[in-house]
């Protein structure tokens, strides 16, 4: 069997940790949501808002990414990942951080906790950067796909870096910071440089997998990809030097019209689907309708704040919630249950498959508690969209509940797929 | 029945088989995903199998192929199988046919 080229998937030990530790930081997460839910009603530049941030982007979704990329590295790339053995010790050295992190903001320590913190979870993200970028070194075929995550790694080190001066400067205060642009600098990056940008690379490759349908647009992406890296080039050189109003303003349409051609993509591969969609396609599907919301804050924001034209109330907590909450996460929630089962069931039953009958992945866990899931969580998101609107600490009250009820669904299905035993086979 | 019949039965046997295998993803069979290009038979204990993967990086392309061998040969005993892997041409939806459309929809 010459040219065959399937033992590139990376052990369990590798991706396993990432899902598990992700996990529990949504349910950490989303008991910090409840206890502070009154929060939401104000500004958000407040050390348990900063905490509740980033247990979000580092423990959640940055955590719950880089183990998918791992995974996902020979399906995009196709070919290996670079080391393992690297994977694994990223793994403790960045979990390490990001609870270091959590624990400081929480805290209030931000002169001697949050700059050391920063400086461990740069360091992970150099060694993430190094085994992904020595990967598609090895790899025969670039396409936009894997220049869509290679340029993500590339904005990733530019967040963490930013957010090094953001944290020392807690310490030593030398930035003359007045409007946080430093700070949404560094937001910036992360939200569509890195998380934006890899979710599209990966996605371009998955989406049309899970649904079945190719012979797509590749120039839709080519487009984004262009649009989506000088719209932020262009947002952050201007947010740096300039503070341009107009700039600012064509920095965002710039990136939004990435997004449209990005998103014509999606639409037309679930156009051309072969297949119907379940429940973790329904999830991802949603995510990608919902991420018109942030755009269209984004640019809502920018006429706020530089325009002084007034519309809606407390618009930059609701964009980072849009972006948080009803893209990323409903999307994460949704690719959790595309790649989990898969992994856990090549691990339990590839010694079985020819030889006995054996489940498919998606009996591993409960689909009617996903399907519900995905229900609660959306009650949540529409909740608590209302609640920032109206300052209504009542309505976030009450909304943070059902996000804690979503992450308690999660985790039931997630460790009941990572503890899933292979059933002893009945006799005829 | 003659030789040109007996081995052209025994491939539509040979396929029938391989309907048996699902593939994990779509939780549709193999030959209905027109995963398989070609079966050949001589006509005495050997079968040589032409296909393809969805993607050469499929995750699961080893347990696919070892499940193919072991099926075939499960079902014909005594039989020897090769399983001839290729990616050319590259697999399309437009190759999965009008029953294995009906599966996925």
């Amino acid at each position: 069997m010459e040219g065959l080229s399937t033992d590139k998937a990376p052990s369990l030990s590798v991706v396993l940790p990432h899902f598990v530790f992700a996990g529990i930081a949504f349910m950490v997460l989303s008991v910090m949501v409840v206890l502070s839910s009154g929060l939401f009603s104000n500004h958000f530049y407040q050390p348990k808002l900063l905490a509740i941030t980033h247990v979000f982007v580092l423990g959640w979704a940055s955590m719950i990414i880089i183990g998918s990329l791992y995974q996902l590295i020979p399906v995009v790339f196709e070919t290996a990942l670079f080391s393992e053995r690297l994977a694994k010790f990223n793994f403790w050295f960045f979990a390490f951080g990001v609870i270091y992190f959590t624990y400081s903001f929480w805290m209030g320590n931000l002169v001697n906790g949050v700059p050391w913190a920063s400086i461990f979870t740069f360091t992970s993200f150099i060694l993430f950067g190094i085994n992904v970028i020595m990967s598609t070194k090895k790899a025969e075929k670039k396409t936009f796909s894997s220049k869509f995550v290679i340029a993500s790694i590339w904005w990733l080190m530019a967040t963490a870096i930013q957010g090094i001066v953001l944290a020392f400067n807690y310490k030593y205060q030398y930035l003359n910071d007045s409007d946080f642009k430093f700070l949404r600098i560094h937001a910036h990056f992360g939200f569509v440089g890195w998380f934006l940008l890899l979710i599209m690379g990966v996605a371009s490759v998955l989406v049309p997998m899970f649904l079945v349908s190719h012979q797509l647009d590749e120039n839709k992406l080519k487009r984004a990809y262009y649009s989506v890296n000088m719209g932020l080039l262009l947002l952050s050189l201007n947010w740096y030097f300039f503070s341009n109003a107009f700039a600012t303003l064509a920095a965002w349409v710039i990136i939004m019209l990435g997004i449209v051609f990005y998103l014509s993509f999606i639409y037309d591969s679930y156009k051309k689907k072969l297949r119907k969609l379940d429940v973790g396609m329904k999830h991802s599907l949603t995510a990608f309708a919902i991420i018109v919301l942030p755009v269209v804050l984004a640019l809502l924001a920018s006429l706020q704040h530089d325009f002084s034209i007034i519309i809606i109330k407390n618009v930059a907590l609701l964009y980072g919630f849009s972006i948080f909450f009803g893209f990323m996460t409903t999307l994460i929630l949704g690719q959790t249950y595309k790649t989990l089962p898969f992994i856990i069931w090549l691990d339990r039953y590839t010694q079985y498959i020819g030889k006995r009958k054996v489940p498919m992945p998606r009996e591993i866990y409960n689909e009617t508690i996903a399907d519900t899931q995905l229900y609660v969580y959306l009650i949540f998101v529409i909740l608590f969209f209302i609640g920032i609107i109206l300052s209504n600490t009542l309505v976030l009250k009450v909304g943070s509940l059902f996000l804690l009820l979503t992450a308690i669904l999660y985790n039931i299905n997630v460790f009941k797929i990572v503890f899933h035993k292979v059933k002893p086979e009945k006799s005829e | 029945m003659s030789d040109y019949k007996k081995i052209a039965e025994k491939r539509k046997e040979i396929a029938a088989t391989l309907r048996t295998i699902i593939d994990p993803e779509v939780e549709v069979n193999i030959v209905d995903l027109g995963l398989i290009y070609n079966i050949d038979y001589d006509g005495d204990k050997r079968v040589n199998i032409d296909m393809t993967l969805s993607t050469p990086a499929c995750p699961i392309g080893d347990t696919i192929i070892m499940n193919v061998m072991e099926t075939v040969m499960g079902a014909f005993p005594g039989f020897e199988v090769d399983v001839n892997l290729t990616f050319e041409p590259r697999w399309k939806p437009e190759m999965v046919s009008e029953e294995g459309k009906k599966l996925l929809a």
